[in-house]
């Protein structure tokens, strides 16, 4: 499991990745109780994803499975396994943290780039087909307003947002 | 005083150092210096005609300061101070040097350096020991006695073991009856026989053998003349010198005398019942009891907080022997002695903060504690294990591990024993019934003593499950009331939800509830994690700061039966060494006040990590201190927090300390800028010597000053080196953590933090003074150490001083 690279191993080169990032600072304390795994909502129902699995495995240091898989994008952040967790591991933020590492690597899931094009294109967080702009005076809705996008813009590209646009652009 | 006349003495052994020093170099260098009368070279000078030569010397009167340049520092210093007493010389007008590990290896490569660093070395040792005086050695004398603060098996043992050493031994139990846990606990691991005999240890004394039997079970305990037991009883004020602690003790009425026949009459008529917490609340007493049978002692007991009294009296009518005294009333005892062994033990975690897990919601989950008063035959049922919530018999049981140990929101800490009494409730309630289904939930399964693997062997042939996983909840099934434990397998990565008819939680082990009150009566302190601080973990594991004063059993931290054992015996053993000679002896290298010089600051006072200094009145209508000899331990931390250098350590003058200083600078012979590196006589110095002894090489610029501890420096001692020629100083002490004098290398770093700023002021590039930590071992880390500070100085170009007017 373990190589070197550049003197360090690659499980201990990822989880320094890792933990040199905002919300991923506590993962090395995990020793695997489990507890996590059975305080999440999303493990219970499908097996494509487990918080101590993809800790372990991050610490094994499987960079490539942990970030190539759809697993990190399934935790709805609740944040239950973060608050049960007997060794204070943030676990909902380290999973943050792969995923932005993952975005940085050019994994993103098709809807997170969708969203992004939605709220960068439209400002709007869905986007909005014909069919529902034809719907809403019928249930008594009023026309939608212009959404101020351009201003939007400009935040989106102050916080580096424009860079997951331009990951969506580029392939 | 008479003329100061010098003797040095400088040993080669095997003519191994003059190989590299040029000793007559350094013989007509003495002979020049002013104060020495008398030198003489030869192999070794702590044993044999060497020693000969300085008893001689000192007997014909030719001289009456020693100067030894010796190898095997502590040894032959002992040996030289041992003769100097007896051929009638005060020891303390010593000084010594080791030249091989100071100055030979490490320089061997620069001989004429090493000869020139050699003279400094010489020179500062003369220079010093000039300035040195007499000291006495003091006696304090203590009394013969003993108080064992905590009736459990780490008292009990303890005091069973000095009382029979002779001592009068009184021991004090907050709780009505001996026994502490270990009376709870049912059976005992590893051996699973009945901790109810835990109440009595055996005493060796012959005289009251004939009354007990080899099973310690009645042996006696309460029967042991010198033995005095204060039951119901807290000690509420602690004072006094060590070796003479004056102990206040409440003691609450018991309401029942030594008449009691233990005939139960009286809680037949006791109209008042109430949950039995000693029995986990699973059954109920009445008001007037006796919480197991063959309890020590054997006389019944009220509950205060519940009896009727004069209202209802039942009890003192039905008496047959008139032992029921509703007016006894509480009692404040003084008692005067010499020693204090500390053994309050450990309690379980209260597990209802963690809420998920609804301890004292659902009344089946229970801890192990509470299991074992079930599993016991003399518990409330009788040995049966049942559901509380409807007292049937429970059949699927889950154990849940680690329910707030190795929890960093509660006790960080592996609680050391829980696995093993989990393992142990598993096993006997499944030899008792072979048909219940038993699982434990654990985190890692940690059988680390002697017999302990075998339980989990054990355990996995009957049948146990063992799931690797913590449960993240405890929830009920509300039609059936059933528990419902859910749980990752984390080695099958399948989510069980587990049924139970009980749940057994394992808590964490926390510290006594008086556990932090009794360590501010006593004045000693705790460990980050709230149990008692040891002096030394790893070797003076039952010693505490203050002397007298011992630390036992699970005070310190949780301990299984065997381990508390060993402890109390051995915390008997220290108690008996300082009772025994009925004196501390100790040397007067402590603090003194100049009393004409003292203000009211308390600084000192609170500085002290011994609690020697007091401020005491005087006519002027202010404060002077004052310093208990027998409590200074001879830091100095006071001398370097004086902000009127009203203080002094007897040993380590300010002129003494001057003078050495002025010497070592005094000659260089080196073309490198001249180092002072003032080093603590703990790790500090050694870390100097153990880089000698490894031959580790560094420039022999680097000149070493040993002081008591690095807490005694005052920043214009920095000042003064630098005037007395060094260009940069070096301040090596211990590390943060591991000061032998509590908190002195801390205030070094503050210090030198402090006077860089300073030095920055007066235009000195602060870079020349640095602080260093190592420990004995890290001699390559004081080489290092000198030779960066050796560069950097280099860089850094020679010091200018500003000539003061």
């Amino acid at each position: 499991m373990e190589h070197e690279e550049g003197g360090k191993t690659i499980s201990s080169a990822f989880s320094d990745a890792i933990t040199s990032r905002l919300g991923g600072e506590t993962i090395t304390l995990c020793y695997q109780c489990g507890t996590c795994a059975s305080s999440c909502p999303v493990a219970k129902i499908t097996p494509r994803f487990n918080p101590r699995e993809v800790i372990r495995l991050s610490l094994l240091g499987a960079k490539e499975e942990v970030l190539s898989s759809d697993s990190i994008w399934l935790c709805c952040s609740c944040y239950n396994c973060q608050e049960r967790c007997p060794q204070k591991i943030e676990i909902a933020d380290v999973i943050y943290a792969l995923r932005n590492i993952a975005f940085e690597k050019g994994y993103i899931p098709d809807i997170y780039s969708q969203f992004a094009s939605a709220i960068s294109n439209d400002g709007r967080i869905a986007k909005v087909s014909q069919f529902m702009e034809n719907k809403r005076p019928t249930l008594g809705l009023p026309p939608l307003q212009p959404t101020g996008v351009e201003a939007l813009r400009k935040i989106l590209s102050a916080t580096g947002f424009g860079k997951l646009k331009q990951k969506e652009e580029s392939p | 005083m008479s003329e100061v006349k010098v003797g040095v003495f400088l040993s080669d052994p095997g003519r191994q150092l003059s190989e590299i020093l040029d000793f007559s170099a350094l013989a007509n260098y003495l002979k020049n210096v002013s104060g020495v009368v008398f030198v003489a070279r030869g192999s070794e000078f702590w044993r044999g005609k060497g020693l000969k030569t300085i008893v001689d010397a000192i007997e014909s009167g030719k001289i009456n300061r020693v100067v030894v340049a010796e190898t095997l520092p502590k040894l032959s210093e002992v040996k030289i101070a041992q003769a100097m007493e007896d051929a009638g010389l005060n020891s303390y007008l010593m000084e010594f040097i080791d030249l091989k590990d100071h100055c030979v290896w490490p320089h061997r490569e620069t001989p004429s350096e090493a000869t020139e660093k050699a003279k400094a070395m010489l020179l500062g040792a003369i220079e010093r020991a000039k300035l040195l005086e007499p000291l006495e050695k003091l006696e304090f004398s203590t009394l013969k006695s003993a108080l064992v603060i905590g009736g459990g098996i780490a008292g009990m043992q303890t005091a069973v073991d000095l009382a029979d050493l002779g001592f009068e031994v009184n021991i004090v139990e907050k709780e009505p009856f001996l026994g502490g846990l270990a009376a709870r606990a049912g059976r005992f691991f590893p051996t699973d026989d009945c901790a109810i005999c835990i109440q009595s240890p055996a005493s060796d004394v012959k005289t009251i053998t004939h009354t007990s039997r080899k099973c310690v079970y009645r042996s006696g305990f309460t029967e042991i003349p010198n033995l005095n037991i204060l039951t119901n009883s807290k000690v509420t004020a602690v004072e006094g010198p060590p070796g003479n602690y004056k102990v206040t003790i409440e003691k609450k009425p018991r309401y029942v005398n030594d008449k009691c026949v233990q005939c139960d009459k009286c809680t037949t008529v006791c109209p008042v019942e109430v949950p039995d917490e000693h029995n986990a609340k699973l059954k109920t007493r009445k008001a007037i009891y006796m919480n197991i049978p063959n309890v020590h002692p054997p006389i019944y007991v009220i509950d205060e907080s519940v009896c009727k009294f004069h209202e209802c009296a039942k009890c003192v009518e039905i008496c047959p022997t008139k032992a029921v005294e509703l007016n006894q009333k509480s009692k404040q005892i003084t008692l005067n002695v010499g020693s204090i062994v500390v053994a309050i033990g450990f309690e379980e975690f209260d597990s209802s903060v963690i809420k998920e897990y609804h301890y004292g919601d659902y009344s089946d989950v229970i801890t192990n504690l509470e299991l074992a008063r079930m599993i016991d035959g003399f518990g409330p049922t009788g040995g049966v294990i049942i559901r509380p919530s409807d007292g049937k018999p429970a059949k699927k049981i889950v154990f849940m591990q680690c329910v707030g140990s190795r929890d960093r929101r509660y006790k960080p800490y592996c609680s050391n024993i829980c696995c093993m009494i989990s393992l142990k409730h598993a096993t006997l309630i499944k030899s008792t019934y072979p048909e219940a289904d038993v699982t434990i939930c654990y985190i890692d399964i940690r059988t680390t003593g002697r017999e302990h693997e075998y339980y989990y062997e054990k355990a996995r042939e009957m049948g146990i499950k063992f799931v690797k996983g913590r449960p993240t909840e405890i929830s009920q099934n509300p039609e059936t009331n059933k528990l419902i434990v859910d749980v990752e397998d984390a080695l099958l990565h399948r989510f069980l939800e587990i049924d139970a008819d009980l749940v057994v939680l394992a808590p964490a082990m926390v510290p006594a509830k008086d556990t932090k009150e009794l360590a501010e009566i006593l004045g000693i302190e705790l460990e980050e994690d709230g149990f008692f601080k040891e002096y030394n973990a790893k070797l003076r594991p039952t010693e505490t700061k203050l002397k007298g004063v011992y630390l036992c059993g699970g005070a310190t931290f949780p301990k299984d039966a065997p381990t508390t054992s060993l402890h109390a015996h051995s915390a008997a053993m220290k108690a008996a060494k300082f009772l025994t000679t009925g004196k501390i002896v100790k040397d007067q290298k402590t603090a003194v006040i100049n009393e004409e010089y003292c203000g009211d600051c308390e600084f000192c006072p609170v500085t002290c990590p011994y609690g020697a200094i007091s401020l005491v009145p005087t006519t002027e209508d202010h404060f002077v201190a004052k310093i208990s000899d027998l409590l200074c331990e001879g830091c100095g931390i006071c001398v370097g927090t004086c902000p009127l250098n009203a203080i002094e350590l007897r040993h380590s003058r300010p002129n003494q300390m001057l003078a050495q200083m002025k010497a070592l600078m005094s000659v260089n012979g080196t073309s490198k800028p001249l180092v002072l590196a003032i080093c603590c006589s703990e790790c500090g110095h050694t870390s100097v010597d153990s880089s000698g002894m490894a031959m580790m090489q560094y420039p022999a610029n680097v000149r070493v000053m040993k002081v008591p501890c690095t807490g005694i420096l005052q920043i214009h001692q920095f000042l003064e080196a630098f005037k007395a020629g060094a260009h940069g100083v070096m301040v090596v002490g211990c590390k943060s953590n591991g000061c032998h004098y509590e908190v002195g290398v801390q205030k070094a770093e503050k210090k030198v933090e402090l006077a860089k700023a300073l030095l920055k002021e007066y235009g000195i590039e602060p870079e020349r003074l640095e602080m260093f930590n190592m420990v004995f071992i890290e001699g390559d880390k004081f080489a290092e150490a000198a030779q960066m500070m050796t560069e950097r100085l280099e860089k850094l170009g020679s010091l200018q001083l500003m000539e003061s007017s």
